[in-house]
């Protein structure tokens, strides 16, 4: 399966004289999960920016496959397989657990035209068989495929029985898993979580680490960016550590955690040699 | 080429203007509220002075104390107390603000125009002798522009110590923060937005007593003028007095010194009009060049989610009673807007502009409504597409030749199409307060560069309206009007449903959130701007024909704002609520004396704290507690369903916090529940999309098996046809 890999080449993004991404150099192939790592300010949220399109580098490229996509906006990378999760989950509250998914797995296509002259795939119900038939292949109809991936993503993870709960009444943890179903029906080759396991209790943060080596093994690539240095550690494949703007040390998790300018930026904050139990504590 | 004395004539008008922004940004800095009443403020306390001076023959410093030291500041503290304390009680969105100030607008206006009438007056006393003093040779300056620059710096002055310096300032900015922290730290904070409160509208009624001896007295022209000084707080980024008082100055002193110059043909009227209107072209560049307001707080003004609390029509699995109640609903609708044609002749002429207006108000709902933009100009779209469809069907528009009346229609609405897609692009990145404005402005200049300028608007005549050949009666017309709406509700169905309808509340509910799954969120924002232009613009076209007569008040700049006020009151994304708004301006127009509607508006606008969804809301959560209740009555409460546990969490802080009539799922409060409605024989009823679950023969109570066999007894002796049980009702429902 020929999927992107998201690259970035020499990052730099300045804010006035503060330089809060130097020269980032980051690799997240498909298939694997990759952890970036960093204590506050070490340029971690904006380099994520910098990948999801939010903002525009000063320096350097972002490659998706072979294709650069420095310049294009948020939507047009989540067309082309980079999807992106939030901080504070941004679901659509006024919307159905299931119609947030739709809105995912629908919007690889741009064409709003069929639905303003009323050839949407809601009206298909009402049309004949034989309209249908025509319309399928002028490619107008694409419910079948799309709603099929919202019930598979609904199934796998359990969201089965909020599928028609309106979005905005859900509890924090729920949001988070529709979030991240959202972003699986976008059909990614690329996952970018922010801080995914924020909000999170012990119980739910096991789930997602399950979740999360689930769907890299279905060929999708990961990155997290994520202060529960437990999570990252206990599911990534490599490992990114950001002090300062800079990437001070990049690799295997053991390699990372071993290395001295990261065990001295995080021996105050918590005991690395412990992390790789506790994030599967159930 | 400068002239001193144009400049110091200009002072005068740009003093007034300063002390207008100077009331602006007290109010924003204290309270994060824009305060778009200030111009009816203004006006109110403008007529009270003049009352009290010309009518009841006070002596003017009195009537001058009482309308700047006691009327103002208690409109102020009346204000705060009563609307804006409630909102800021829970955390009510920068949105929500917007709308209850452009409530009390609307409410003042109707206030003044029912006790003054819309009429001019040209009597409005001056504070200040009519006199000058030298300042240099033959150069002479007004005691008033005096007074009034001194006034300006004093407050700027005043204003920025307390701010800088006191206790009392650092408290402000504690509150406009974060209110409920603030309160914890031991701060008032209900005296310091009240505070803020009184000195905002005590300047907004200075800015009212000085400016209307200078025009006539009217309640929208002088509100409008009021408005136009947003120009300055835009120039201030909300933020700078120092700023907003010298581009205050200067624009005022610029429009001025335009008087000197005259010149020929076209340029010479622009110039005209520039000479008196360089404020609204001011707010409207100002706006388009600053690159980003400095908004108070989260700057979430955009989020209009809190007064369209609807989603998406259900996507899947909707019972097929569901539909055919719907079907009921509309037809019974239908039914309604036909009743006008066994009208009498005159009153079916006042019912044209039922579908009119329902057009404009619809188009309001496709950018506010369903994809959360707040557009504040859409009588320029409705104006521009009334004179390009009168141009078109006379002939004159660019050399074409002249289109029959009907077609003309549909082709100016057409035409207004490009004008809203050009308005939608300052739409991309500007969301709430700076959109808001800027759709406002774009509304004025059109209004003052088009509607009222004589080479645009003059010698239009109306042709009776022919298709294929044949005359429309008056019945006729409305018929076609009907038609109209009928293309109107149309596209609105198409644009909230399906693919569309989901990414289009996608961006509503949360852009950021859209994009990142990748829903096109800038053309679908373009997208819903050009299609309401192209149906306002069809709306006007229908209400000139209504009025039989194109004026530029019918589409004034703030018609725009009653017209969204309205909109948002009867619910933004409801397009039943669009049509009853409309046909309730004209009822209450026909049959009560001018400005009811305006007012009736304005009450309904501030009873929205209590109902944020609109009253498309309030009545849609009110048949489902009735559906509950029913549902209750009949089947025992043990048999229920599991209870949906309606856990309101506000996710982005968009839902409105006090009533949960947000969909399918729950109702708060009360002890019913929704689990009970599916178990029994109201499944049918259109409560959600959720499968019912196969539900064995309900227990009913004892009223409800009371019911149920008297019903039984009574088609027994009928010997009519078998009643069918209410189970295997609900089991056909549900495909």
């Amino acid at each position: 399966m020929s999927r992107g890999v998201l690259q970035a080449v020499g990052l730099v993004r300045r804010y006035g004289g503060l330089t809060a991404v130097d020269h980032v150099d980051l690799v997240a192939p498909p298939g694997m999960i990759t952890g970036l790592i960093g204590p506050n300010g070490a340029g971690k949220s904006t380099l994520f920016s910098l990948l999801t399109g939010v903002e525009q580098p000063d320096e350097g490229q972002v490659m998706l496959g072979t294709t650069d996509i420095t310049t294009m906006r948020p939507d047009i990378r989540s067309r082309r397989g980079l999807v992106q999760t939030f901080q504070v989950p941004s679901l659509f509250p006024t919307l159905t657990v299931a119609d947030n998914l739709l809105v995912g797995a629908e919007n690889r296509r741009r064409d709003y035209a069929g639905g303003l002259l009323g050839l949407s795939a809601q009206g298909r119900g009402r049309i004949s068989r034989s309209a249908e038939r025509v319309l399928e292949r002028l490619g107008l109809a694409p419910k079948g495929p799309v709603i099929q991936i919202v019930e598979e993503v609904l199934d796998s993870l359990g969201l089965s029985d909020v599928r028609d709960t309106i979005a905005g009444t859900l509890p924090t943890g729920a949001l988070r898993l529709v979030e991240f179903a959202r972003a699986l029906c976008a059909q990614p080759d690329i996952l970018l979580l922010d801080e995914p396991a924020s909000g999170l209790d012990a119980a739910e943060t096991a789930k997602l680490s399950e979740l999360l080596r689930r769907t890299a093994a279905d060929g999708v690539g990961i990155l997290i960016v994520d202060h529960d240095v437990d999570l990252v550690f206990s599911v990534v494949d490599q490992v990114y550590a950001m002090v300062g703007g800079r990437v001070v040390a990049a690799g295997d998790p053991e390699t990372v955690r071993n290395d001295p300018t990261v065990r001295s930026v995080y021996l105050a904050q918590a005991p690395l040699a412990a992390a790789g139990q506790s994030g599967e504590g159930r | 080429m400068t002239s001193v004395d144009l400049a110091l004539a200009g002072i005068s008008l740009g003093a007034i203007a300063a002390l207008s922004g100077i009331g602006l940004l007290v109010t924003y800095r204290t309270n994060g509220v824009l305060n778009l009443a200030q111009g009816g403020i203004a006006t109110l306390v403008a007529y009270v002075f003049r009352e009290m001076v010309v009518e009841w023959s006070l002596p003017k410093w009195l009537a001058a104390v009482i309308a700047l030291a006691v009327v103002s500041p208690g409109i102020g503290l009346l204000l705060e107390r009563f609307v804006f304390r409630p909102l800021a009680r829970r955390r009510a969105s920068a949105a929500e603000s917007l709308v209850a100030s452009l409530g009390v607008l609307v409410l003042i206006l109707g206030i003044v125009a029912g006790i003054w009438g819309l009429g001019s007056r040209s009597d409005a006393p001056n504070i200040f002798p009519n006199s000058s003093v030298r300042l240099f040779g033959e150069t002479r300056i007004g005691i008033d522009a005096l007074a009034e620059l001194l006034m300006v710096v004093v407050f700027t002055i005043i204003i920025g110590l307390i701010a800088a310096r006191t206790a009392f300032g650092r408290q402000i900015r504690a509150v406009v923060d974060d209110r409920q922290l603030a309160e914890l730290s031991g701060v008032p904070a209900d005296r310091v937005a009240a505070a803020g409160w009184a000195a905002g509208t005590t300047m907004a009624g200075l800015t009212g007593v000085l400016l209307a001896p200078r025009f006539q007295l009217t309640p929208y022209g002088l509100t409008l003028l009021v408005l136009e000084t947003f120009a300055v707080v835009v120039a201030a980024r909300l933020a700078s007095m120092p700023v907003a008082v010298l581009t205050a100055l200067g624009i005022a002193i610029l429009q001025s010194e335009l008087k000197q110059f005259t010149l020929h043909g076209d340029a010479g009227q622009i110039l005209t009009v520039l000479q008196s209107n360089l404020f609204i072209v001011a707010l409207l560049v100002l706006l388009l060049a600053v690159p980003k307001l400095r908004e108070l707080g989260s700057g979430d003004s955009g989020a209009t989610a809190s007064f369209s609390s609807r989603g998406a029509p259900p996507s899947g699995r909707v019972s097929g009673v569901r539909f055919r109640q719907d079907y009921l609903g509309k037809l019974g609708g239908f039914a309604l807007l036909l009743a006008p044609l066994t009208f009498a002749p005159a009153d079916l002429r006042s019912a044209f502009m039922v579908p009119a207006l329902g057009l404009i108000f619809l188009s309001m709902v496709i950018v506010t409504g369903y994809s959360g933009q707040l557009s504040l100009g859409v009588a320029g779209f409705a104006g521009l597409g009334a004179l390009l469809s009168l141009k078109l069907a006379n002939g004159n528009l660019f050399g074409l030749p002249a289109i029959p009346g009907i077609w003309s229609m549909f082709l100016g609405a057409l035409l207004v199409a490009p004008v809203g897609l050009v308005t939608g692009y300052p739409a991309i990145r500007r969301r709430g307060l700076t959109l808001a404005l800027t759709t406002f402005a774009v509304g004025a200049v059109v209004s003052r560069f088009v509607f009222e300028q004589p080479t645009f608007a003059n010698g239009l005549y109306l042709d009776p309206l022919k298709l294929f050949g044949w005359e429309l009666s008056e019945k006729a017309y409305y018929v076609f009007e009907l038609v109209c709406l009928g293309i109107g509700l149309l596209v609105v169905r198409n644009l909230h449903h399906g693919r569309l309808g989901r990414a289009l509340l996608a961006v509503r509910d949360d852009s950021s959130g859209a994009a990142a799954v990748g829903v096109d969120v800038r053309n679908l924002k373009l997208l819903a701007f050009t299609v309401s232009a192209a149906v306002a613009g069809l709306g006007g076209a229908l209400l000139v024909h209504s009025s039989y007569s194109f004026s530029p008040d019918d589409f004034a700049p703030l018609q725009s704002l009653l017209w969204f006020t309205a909109v948002v009151v009867f619910g933004a994304d409801s397009a039943a609520g669009a049509i009853m708004a409309a046909a309730f301006i004209v009822t209450i127009d026909v049959l009560a004396p001018a400005g009811s509607s305006t007012l009736a508006i304005g009450i309904l606008a501030l009873a929205l704290g209590w109902m944020p969804g609109g009253l498309a809301s309030a009545v849609r959560g009110m048949l489902r507690l009735f559906a509950q209740h029913l549902a209750d009555s009949f089947v025992d409460p043990n048999q229920r369903a599991p209870r949906p546990v309606p856990v309101r969490i506000s996710a982005g802080g968009h839902l409105p916090a006090t009533t949960g009539i947000t969909g399918a799922s729950g109702i708060p409060g009360g002890g019913a529940t929704l689990g009970a409605a599916r178990a029994g024989h109201y499944s049918q009823w259109p409560l959600g999309a959720q499968r019912a679950a196969p539900s064995s023969d309900p227990r009913l109570t004892p009223f409800g098996a009371d019911l149920v066999s008297v019903v039984q007894q009574y088609a027994a002796s009928r010997q009519r046809a078998v009643i069918r049980q209410p189970a295997a009702h609900s089991q056909e429902g549900t495909r």
